[in-house]
This record gives C-alpha cells, structure tokens and sequence, in this order.
C-alpha cells in the first residue's frame, strides 16, 4: 500500500476525537440557536400566566373569574364564536367549491382563479375591511349609492357595520385557507378510485359520497377549523367594521383593555381562554388530518379525469369571478380611485383627479415616511434573521444532531396557537420591565415578528431539509468534507429556493401584521399597518389607500420574484 | 489498499441491539458482502465502518489503526474511504464532470490532474460522453455509474457499497453486477457490500457474511454458503430449498419419522445428536415414475422417496413439482429439466445423493 495513506491513518488513530465539542466544533451554534428559540417562546408565555395570576398582593384566580363574570367580557366571547362559526362556514363553502372547480373540472381561466385567490390571500383582512367601508357604508358606500340612484330608494342596500357584514368581509379573506387545503387533496383523489366505485356499481352520486366525500372530509374540517381560528385571532377587520357598532370581539377587547387606564392583568386573563381555544381547536385539527385523510390519499395521484361543465361553464366561471370580484376586483377598485381622487366618494374624472395623495403619503407627512420607512427594515431584518433562525432549527431537527433536538420543532410551531394579539400582550409584559426594557423601541416589534412568524419559516425550512436525503451529505462527508464543508457545498445550494420562499412567506407576514404591532408601537416605532388604523379614526381615505396599495404591491412584487427565483432554480436542479 | 477488522463491534439503538458482537478480518483487496434480510445491521455495520455511527462496544480497525471504537471515532472524511449509496446520492446541483471531481479538490492536487483523473474515470465506467449533463438527465444506470466513479476517482483504501442495486430494474441490475466485480477485478479495492439479494452477493464477492439480527450467522465463500448452509436460517434465506425436520442419530444418518432415516452429508459440525432439519435444495432431487428404476437408484445409495404429484408449474426452462411424500407427511418441492414431464395425480418417486441433503441447526 502507499506509505503516504498509512500514515494518514497512522496520524489521526493516536489522537482521540471522544470530546463531542471536538468532534463536531459547530456545535454551540446549534445549542445557542436552540436556546435562544426556547426562550423567545417561554418568556412571553411565562409573562401572560404570571400576570394573569400574581399582582403585588399575591396569587389569586380572581381575574379569570372576572373574565368569565362580567357580561362584557362574555359577550366578546360570544360574538366572536358566532362570528367565527359562520366565517368557518362560509369559508368552506366558497373555498371548497372553488377548489374543486380548479382542480376537478374544465373550468377555463383556472391560472387565473388561482392567482386570485393568492392575491385574496395577501390581502391584509384590515385592508379589505377598511375597502369595504368605502364600498358598503351606510351612507357613501359606493354600492348604496349605485342602489339608491338604480332605484331612487332611500335607504341603504348594504351596511357593511353590522354582524353580518363583518363575517362577510372576514370570510371573504379567510377562505383562501379552506382552498388551499381542499385543492391538494382534490389533486390527490385520483379518477382511478371514483372508477373503482364506479365499476362495482356506484352510481355517480353513490360514488361522490361513499368515496370522494370521505376523503375530501378531513380537508374540509380541517379548513373549518383553520378558517375559525383565522377569524378568532383578527383583530383589524373587527375593529374596523365592528367597533363602529359597538361590536367587540375577544381581540378587540383585549385591545381596549390596554387604552388608558391599562388593565395589563386583566388582558393577560382574557387572552388565556383565547389560547386556550386555539390550541384545543389546533388539537383537534391534527388528529382530524393526521388519522386518515392525507396519508391514504397520498401516492401519485394517478391520472384524473376532469368533469365536463359543458353548457354550464360560462354561468360558473361569471360565478366564480363574482365572488373574487368581492375579495380582489372590487376592494382593489375602489382603493385605486381613493388614492387618486381629490374626493373618494365623488366619480373619478379628471376634475376630481390627483396624485397629491401620493406625493403627500411618501414625501410630506413625516408619520407614514417613517411607518413605511420602518416596515420595511422591520420587514427586511426579520426574513433575514427569521430565515436563518429557522434554518438553523430545521436542521438541527432534521438531522437530530443533538439529544431531545426533535422537542424543538415543538417551540418552533408553538406560535401557531398563540393569536397575534395574544403574543402582543405576552410581550408588552415581559418586555416592558428589566431586565430586558425593549418597549418604545422597534426591537420589540422585531420580537413580535419573529415569533409569530418562526412557525411559517421553520415548515419551509424543514420541509426543504426533509426533500434533501441525508445521504447527499453523507456521500461528500465520506470523500474527505467535513460537516461544514457539506453543508457550503451540498446542502445550502440544494436549499436555496426553499429558503427563499421562506424568507418572502415571513416577509409578507410582516409588512401587513397589525394585531400584536397595534400593542407594541411606540410614537417613534410606528409601522405602515398601525398607520393606517390611526388615520381611519382622521378619515383620511385618500392617504390610507396609498399605503394600502404599497403593502399589496410589495407584497405582490416578492411573490413574483419568489417564483422567478425559484422557478430558475427548478429548472438548474431539474429535481 | 487495506485490511479492516470488526473486533466485537455493537451497537445499539433505544436498547436493542442493533449489531452485536461482530467479529471479522477483511484482507486486502477482498470483496465481502454483508447478507441478510432487512433489518439485520448490515447497514449500520457499514455505517459504522464510514464513521457515520459511533459503536457502543467493540472496535473497527484499518491495518491495525483503531478508527472507531466507544471512544476513539475518527469523522468519516479522514478515513481514505468511499461509499455508494442506495439512493446514489448524485448531487443533482452539479454535472457528471462535478460530481466526479468533486471528491479530487481534497487532495491538493493541480488543476490538469484532478482533469485527468476524472475524465479517466469517466472513460472507465462509459461516461465520458455526458460529462456535461446534469444526474436528471441521466437514467438510473447512469446516475449509478456516476457514483462509482465518484467514489473510485479519489483511490480510497476501502470501498463501501450499501444496496447500491436496489433501485434499478431487473435487467440493469444484472448488468450492474458484474460491472461492479469488473470494477472490482481492475481496481482491488478492499470492499465491502451490502446487500438484500442472495444472487449479487453470489455474483459480486469472495466471502459473504450472512447476518441476522444483528449477529453474524455464517462466514464463507458464495459456494459454502450455498451448498453448506449451517443453519435453517441460512438455508432458507439464500435460495429456494426443502427443509425436512428429524433427529441427528450420527454423523451421517438423520430419522424423519419411526422407520424411516435418510443418509446425509457430514452432520458432525452440529454438535450432538438431536434435533436437526435436512436441506434438500429442489433441483438436486431427481424424479422418476419408474418404480425399478428407483429402488435401482436406492440401492446404489441415493435417498428414496415416494408420493404422489400434487402441483405442477411450468416455466420454460424448468419444471417446478411439490409432491405430497407420504413419508415424512410434508410437501417437497423439486424443479427438474422439462426434458422429462410428470403429470398431477402421478405416483412418483423422488430421489436425493447423500453429499446433497445438507444436516443444518434449527436456530
């Protein structure tokens, strides 16, 4: 043998690698990556549970029997259980039929329907409530006054400030997650098992429900329970439409107990039972996917048939715009006009015609050049620092590289079952008090972010670890690459576009949050979202709908360089 | 080049064994393949031979190096070896030019060499037309290819195969075997193989090492182990066979029933006399349905048989009976040339040489 090589061995054999920091010498940054995610978790939970239960007098359960005494506080619960349910069910309705058109019919223009329903999908629901303000108020609503001057009537078609109008508007932003859920498993349901039906004698209404609908089921009440918790955890589209008319919900009365004078206690008992509900109803949700549903279904789907709508497609496709002409077309529309009219109300003609709200958004008022200015390094910094975040925890998981690293996943998707206003509350008390003093800074929104948004970036992470086989590393760690090596070379460019799908999910996430952002604000901190539920109370249509229009764009522009960046990189791996 | 011995290595995973107590000396430029069903630790020995496990118990040894024991594991890259993976693990962000040379930029070596290298390489395992093509472009033969000559250009010591075959089709499977001892016949690499299938174990390696359960059963050459299985085990996981259960009365007789004892091939290894099974592999009996001709057969010392034809399945090149004996009461099968046909229903007579009818242990 040659010399060389056995001294190779000969070397490396006298020395002992059994020091597990000498072994692997990246392993403080997974331990200190692991616990700084441990404690970005604990810490605002710990706070709202310490609140809630000790004050300077001691411990006492006496806040949590208030909160379920007093008939303020009960009818908050109420409205937003009846609200929630009806957006559930409204939800599953359009979402499932619209997903089943997509996938299981020759509807035309389904490209089209499905980008749709993306763009009611980043839609922030506050936006969409404050455009329907404008559409169906009362008095100026512009579809009122179509209706009056149709009809000469006098009184109001729509008025979008009642119950009703409320789980409408939230409903119309919440069904783009039934969708989502029910179009991959209709994708899934291969023809081949409605044949099989079929061949032993079902008939085609037979097939549907002793076949088709058992295995759609589980999506469904899994779409049911994400579009209610959806609903439970807003806190922008009640505020808007509901407040007005005295409705409150869970979210917006946590919010009015921290208008002066504060009851920060008495927030943190309320936000338990939300909490509560939540992780109860996520529960549940788990055990309805995980039992049957995705897992049979699963395989390759086979070849799928698509059901021919004949004479009926035109009627259904006018359907299908008519409802995304509510979420997409006509709020769009009318926060177009509102950004360029003098007067909103009034028709869009050159008279009425200006970009002064433009110029006075982005150059003159000093609040919203610093809210965007604000958003958008908030933005920035938490994709950047959440991705990296995220991907270190995925791998640690995914590769289990150290004992118990499996738990984290568990305080990665925690926030999951943590409402946005809940998180807030969490955070105001454990960060307002040494020896971590973040308030009043944007540190503390860059907190808020982070957590509520390490759920979505950690599923990205893992699920791209997930797709790249632990033997692609093995294979380049065997040929003389240490594990750094590995991961430079091998694993980070195999990674690439999910990480960046990662960091646009988070981004979005962010620029439109307002439901903790609207707690943890300060004067110097504010950020684009807060700005606009301020400006709703001056009325100042005009300047909302610029700011609204640059969140839709943003949002839209990271999506579109998204795909590019990921479809290039598609093609270069052709995985 | 090298030799690697398993002294006692064991492993275990939430308790359980998972590789226990192995002991093997691998020569020099030896191919060994590591056989068993799944589930027997044949992966995690060659796991642990790559330095991707730690073993509890026991050490593994490269000329006389301890490289891994409970406290001494030396990482995977400094140990001048190279593995090839069931899912091939071809990196698919690179080309075949790539992935080959990628092994080479560890070596401080020239530019012009680590060319040189590779493309020989890749002339070597009928690549070299599609060095530029990325591993989804290629079929599954060529993306294994591609391994192996990943793993060979950088001249590793000990070459480690973990199912390579697994993933391909019959045809290319077949194919691939002999291009893997071609390899192994030009390079001399010191490997080791593991793998499900009896038949590329027969094919590839010089000695095969049947495990189960973690423990090493059998050592021995492909015809040792074929033709001399020791136990039930080994009997029945390489290859089809007859196993009639009876008592060991000495080293060279087996009773299957009250009156009726068979002659076998030396038993003595099984210790004792006692409880034995018999392995008759089914194309080593020989049918007839001429009574004379039988009893002629019998007493010129070959086993005798009687029943009667219960199945019969033909397959071209082979015809493949079970006859119900009507002692020892059991079903036997035998595949015989289709020169000579028996039809179901027939009383038969089937007939076993001694040096055939193989004594193993039941365990």
């Amino acid at each position: 043998m040659p010399a060389s090589q056995t001294e190779t061995i000969g070397k490396i054999g006298a020395r002992t690698w059994s020091a597990p920091w000498f072994k692997d010498p990246t392993l403080p940054v997974w331990v200190g990556t692991a616990a700084f995610l441990v404690f970005l978790m604990l810490f605002p939970l710990g706070s709202i549970f310490r609140a809630s239960l000790w004050d300077e007098t001691g411990f006492g359960v006496g806040r949590y029997l208030e909160v379920f005494t007093n008939a303020a506080f009960l009818k908050a619960i109420w409205n937003t259980v009846v609200i929630s349910f009806w957006v559930g069910v409204i939800s599953v309705v359009i979402g499932a039929l619209l997903a089943w058109l997509v996938t299981r019919t020759d509807l035309p223009w389904k490209k089209s329907i499905r980008a749709l329903v993306m763009a009611s999908f980043v839609t922030p629901p506050f936006l969409g409530a404050f455009a329907w303000t404008l559409l169906a108020g009362p008095n100026a609503g512009t579809l009122n006054k179509l209706y009056r001057s149709i009809t000469g009537a006098e009184d109001a078609l729509f008025n979008v400030f009642t119950m009703a109008g409320l789980i409408f508007v939230m409903a119309l932003y919440s069904f783009p997650y039934v969708f989502s859920m029910v179009a991959n498993v209709c994708e899934l349901i291969s023809s081949d098992l409605e044949d099989a039906a079929e061949i032993l004698g079902a008939n085609k209404w037979q097939t549907a429900w002793t076949v088709t609908m058992p295995l759609a089921l589980p999506a469904l009440v899994g779409g049911f329970i994400l579009a209610f918790l959806h609903s439970l955890s807003l806190f922008g589209a009640p505020a808007i439409l509901g407040l007005p008319a005295g409705i409150h919900t869970i979210t917006t009365q946590i919010w009015t107990l921290f208008q002066y004078p504060p009851r920060l206690d008495m927030a943190a008992a309320f936000s338990v039972p939300l909490l509560l509900a939540t992780m109860v109803l996520i529960a549940v949700q788990k055990k309805i996917l995980g039992r049957r549903g995705f897992s049979t279904v699963g395989g390759k789907g086979g070849q799928k048939r698509l059901i021919r709508l004949g004479w009926g497609r035109v009627p259904v496709l006018l359907l299908v715009l008519g409802i995304l002409s509510l979420s997409v077309f006509l709020p769009y529309w009318i926060l177009l006009k509102a950004a360029l009219s003098k007067a909103w109300a009034m028709p869009l003609t050159w008279d009425n015609f200006t970009l002064k709200n433009f110029a006075f958004a982005f150059f003159e008022y000093g609040d919203t050049q610093r809210a965007i200015f604000n958003t958008f390094k908030l933005g920035i910094l938490t994709a950047t620092i959440g991705t990296l975040v995220a991907t270190l925890i995925a791998y640690i998981t995914n590769r289990n590289l150290f004992r118990g690293a499996r738990y984290l996943s568990f305080f990665a998707l925690a926030p999951l079952v943590i409402p946005g206003i809940v998180l807030a509350v969490g955070l105001f008390i454990a960060y307002t008090q040494p020896p971590l003093v973040l308030y009043g800074t944007i540190w503390i929104l860059f907190v808020a972010y982070l957590t509520k948004e390490m759920p979505i970036g950690y599923s990205q992470a893992e699920s791209t670890f997930k797709s790249i086989h632990p033997e692609l590393e093995d294979a380049s760690r065997i040929i003389g690459a240490n594990r750094l090596i590995s991961l430079k070379d091998v694993t980070a460019p195999l990674a690439r576009s999910g990480l960046i799908a990662a960091w646009s999910f988070i981004f979005i996430g962010v620029i439109r949050e307002l439901s903790a952002s609207i707690l943890l604000f300060a004067p110097a901190s504010k950020v684009v979202s807060v700005v606009i539920f301020d400006l709703k109370e001056e009325g100042q249509v005009g300047v909302i709908s610029v700011l609204g229009i640059l969140l839709l764009v943003a949002s839209f522009v990271v999506i579109l360089a998204m795909h590019w960046f990921a479809g290039r990189d598609v093609v270069a791996t052709r995985e | 080049m090298a030799t690697v011995s398993l002294h006692g290595l064991t492993k275990k995973f939430t308790g359980m064994a998972a590789v226990d107590d192995l002991r093997l000396e691998i020569k020099d430029g030896e191919f060994v393949s590591l056989l068993g069903p799944s589930g027997c630790g044949k992966t995690t020995t060659l796991r642990l031979v790559a330095g991707f496990l730690q073993p509890d118990a026991g050490e593994i040894r490269v000329n006389d190096q301890v490289i891994s024991s409970a406290a001494i594991l030396i990482p995977p890259e400094r140990r001048n070896m190279s593995m090839i993976f069931q899912s091939y693990a071809i990196w698919p962000h690179m080309t075949v030019f790539q992935n080959v040379a990628y092994g080479l930029k560890f070596k401080k070596l020239a530019a012009r060499e680590v060319e040189e290298k590779t493309e020989r390489l890749l002339r070597v395992v009928h690549l070299d037309a599609l060095k530029a093509r990325y591993p989804a472009e290629l079929s599954g033969g060529q993306q294994q290819r591609v391994a192996l000559a990943r793993a060979l250009v950088v001249e590793p010591q000990t070459l480690l195969l973990d199912e390579p075959l697994s993933n391909l089709d019959a045809n290319l499977r077949e194919e691939m075997r002999f291009e893997i001892r071609r390899l192994h016949e030009e390079f001399g690499i010191t490997t080791i193989y593991v793998t499900h299938d009896q038949a590329e174990a027969m094919v590839t390696s010089d000695r095969i090492v049947v495990l189960n359960k973690g423990r090493m059963v059998q050592v021995g050459t492909p015809s040792e182990i074929f033709d001399q299985p020791r136990t039930r085990f080994v009997a029945e996981f390489i290859g089809k066979t007859n196993l009639l259960a009876g008592r060991l009365e000495n080293a060279n007789a087996v009773s299957l029933g009250p009156d009726f004892r068979i002659a076998v091939a030396n038993g003595s290894f099984a210790a004792s006399t006692g409880e034995v099974s018999v392995c008759i592999r089914p194309h080593n009996i020989a049918l007839t349905a001429d009574e004379s001709e039988a009893r002629a057969m019998a007493s010129a010392g070959f086993n005798l048989f009687s029943g009667v034809l219960e199945r019969r399945i033909y397959f071209g090149d082979a015809v493949d009976y079970t006859i119900a004996l009507a002692v020892p009461p059991v079903s036997l099968r035998v595949v015989s040339p289709p020169s000579r046909q028996f039809d179901k229903g027939q009383r038969v007579f089937a007939l076993a040489h001694p040096d055939q009818c193989v004594v193993v242990r039941d365990d």
